[in-house]
């Protein structure tokens, strides 16, 4: 954890329910109590209608891989993953709704053919401090 | 006599954020202007939905990606604590000239409390690099950093959901380049038949007449065997990093004709934006240059049909692609084929990117001056003989130009019709 040397999140007052959830792997997801529809990343105000009543609720934690990259070039990642590349990056499809970026685990970035856009997916959390815990998504 | 402009527009509202002053709990400068936001309109009446502008200090581009608003007018000046008086100013022009309806001007800043929230966030403007900024918050853990590392996504998403290659896409980069071999102010121009060049003299850079040591002409392979960036985009399928400048003048059409230039009208304008960090991009395949476009068409009187040549940004391969599918140029998802099939190569019948593009000719980090200049070079004659250079260039008789930039990750989109004059 303390040799945790990838960029870590701060946590605002608006997604702290986010991050509580994490620390217990939960994915809590913001949804909007007038139209019932879930956004990511969380808001204040519903983007889809405009209410400021947003609710917080625990998802399944499941999605399928919208699109993904390989990212090889130590130079144009943040400091910590360029020791890292390759790997992959991922834009995941929740099953609630809306999106999320992610790194893929357990995929083999030399032979990105083998990974699966519309491929299902399952969150899991990393303890990056003991405040923040990350969430990534591995195939199922 | 009152100007023209005058009583065009009026303030209908004016509402501030939930907590001011000293607040207990901190809130981010963010929740400040959308707590401001609901108020107002709800005090108004106008739904959220309604406004088409938005004015404010550097934040406008968050403000519209948060609310999930595509303003057809985004105005960020940012010059101290006027600001604001000059952003009522500058919505009563687009409300006289009739480019928007609703002009939000907006403002949110945490002044007191970010001195408690040192080492976290303080919700400056311009948001990347922000802690708390909330696309920066949720993105940055995963390390993507410069542009090639998201652009490539949307590269993937493409293929996928077309069946395109990146042979296809390689092909962009083929015929870009083939340009740049006709055009000696080309970073990547190398005359034809040019064995090995001899090394650099000292202070000597490695483009323009000179050639360079990796210009001339390349194939699909050349593209696809250079080293990969960020899978699926290959080093060929990105712009150069070089150093350029350059202007342009406009005028009214009374100096315009007093000009020893010729003028090349602006027939259409229009912009546009899909969202501000690519986490919230919705359809990868697709950039707000669909509606800037039809903006600046439906100004023109004109469409994708009636242009002769298009100046297209070309960050990446998969920017000139996906573009030249929002400007109506080619069908979604066959973007590729213009160049593939030679239209857009030279002696074709849509000349793109006569310069060499960002692929090869220039590309500053800001291309979008670059396109300019060589549309104006193109349309008005110049290119022939600009009195400065001695170089040739003119490489086309087309008398139309669509121009389209593109910024941020795919996000931000100007569209402009240009035509030669008559």
């Amino acid at each position: 954890m303390a040799d945790y040397t990838k960029p870590i999140p701060s946590p605002d007052p608006v997604s702290q329910p986010f991050w509580d959830g994490a620390k217990e792997g939960k994915l809590m997801l913001p949804r909007c109590d007038d139209c019932n529809r879930v956004h990511w990343y969380p808001r204040v105000i519903c983007p889809f209608c405009h209410s400021m009543n947003i609710e917080w609720v625990e998802a399944t934690g499941r999605g399928t891989i919208h699109t993904f990259a390989v990212q090889h070039n130590k130079g144009l990642v943040a400091r910590g993953w360029g020791d890292e590349v390759p790997y992959v990056t991922a834009y995941i499809d929740l099953a609630e709704g809306d999106r999320m970026l992610t790194v893929l685990k357990g995929v083999d970035p030399n032979d990105p053919d083998s990974i699966q856009i519309g491929g299902a997916v399952q969150i899991e959390f990393e303890e990056a401090s003991d405040d923040v815990h990350i969430p990534f998504w591995r195939p199922v | 006599m009152p100007g023209e402009a005058s009583k065009a527009a009026a303030i209908i509202g004016a509402a501030e954020a939930n907590d001011i002053g000293y607040p207990q709990t901190p809130k981010s400068s963010l929740t400040l202007h959308i707590e401001a936001i609901n108020n107002v309109c709800d005090m108004t009446g106008i739904p959220i939905a309604a406004i088409d502008g938005i004015f404010s200090a550097g934040w406008s581009p968050q403000i519209a990606e948060y609310l999930g608003l595509h303003p057809k007018y985004i105005d960020t000046t940012a010059v101290g604590g006027c600001s604001f008086e000059m952003h009522v100013h500058h919505a009563l022009a687009a409300i006289h000239a009739g480019v928007i309806n609703v002009a939000l001007v907006t403002h949110g800043e945490m002044g007191f409390s970010q001195r408690f929230t040192q080492g976290k966030g303080t919700g400056r403007p311009g948001g990347a690099g922000d802690p708390w900024d909330p696309g920066t918050q949720h993105t940055m853990a995963y390390g993507l950093g410069g542009a090639p590392t998201s652009y490539s996504h949307a590269l993937n998403r493409h293929m996928a959901r077309y069946g395109t290659t990146q042979e296809d896409f390689a092909e962009i980069a083929v015929v870009t380049r083939e340009w740049a071999t006709l055009n000696p102010r080309a970073v990547m121009y190398r005359k034809a038949g040019e064995g090995d060049l001899p090394p650099l003299e000292k202070g000597e850079w490695g483009g323009g007449k000179r050639g360079h040591t990796f210009g001339g002409p390349i194939t699909v392979d050349t593209v696809m065997n250079s080293r990969p960036i960020s899978w699926p985009i290959k080093l060929l399928d990105v712009c150069l990093v070089t150093d350029h400048g350059g202007a342009v003048l406009i005028t009214g059409p009374e100096l315009a004709r007093t000009s020893k230039t010729p003028p090349v009208w602006i027939a259409g304008a229009g912009e546009s934006i899909s969202h501000w960090n690519m986490l919230e991009m919705g359809e990868f395949t697709k950039t707000s240059a669909g509606r800037s476009a039809a903006a600046a068409y439906k100004m023109a009187g004109m469409g994708p049909e009636d242009m002769e040549m298009a100046m297209i940004y070309d960050s990446f391969t998969v920017t000139a692609g996906i573009t030249a599918e929002m400007l109506g140029l080619a069908p979604e998802g066959e973007g590729f084929r213009l160049w593939k099939d030679r239209h857009a190569a030279p002696g074709g019948r849509l000349p793109i990117n006569t310069n060499g593009g960002g692929l090869s000719f220039n590309h500053s980090g800001m291309y979008g001056m670059q396109l300019l200049v060589e549309a104006y070079r193109q349309l008005s004659g110049t290119a022939e003989d600009d009195g400065f250079s001695g170089d040739p260039g003119k490489q086309t008789s087309a008398r139309s130009c669509v121009v389209n930039g593109t910024g941020g990750s795919l996000s931000t989109t100007g569209t402009l019709v240009l035509v030669s004059d008559d």
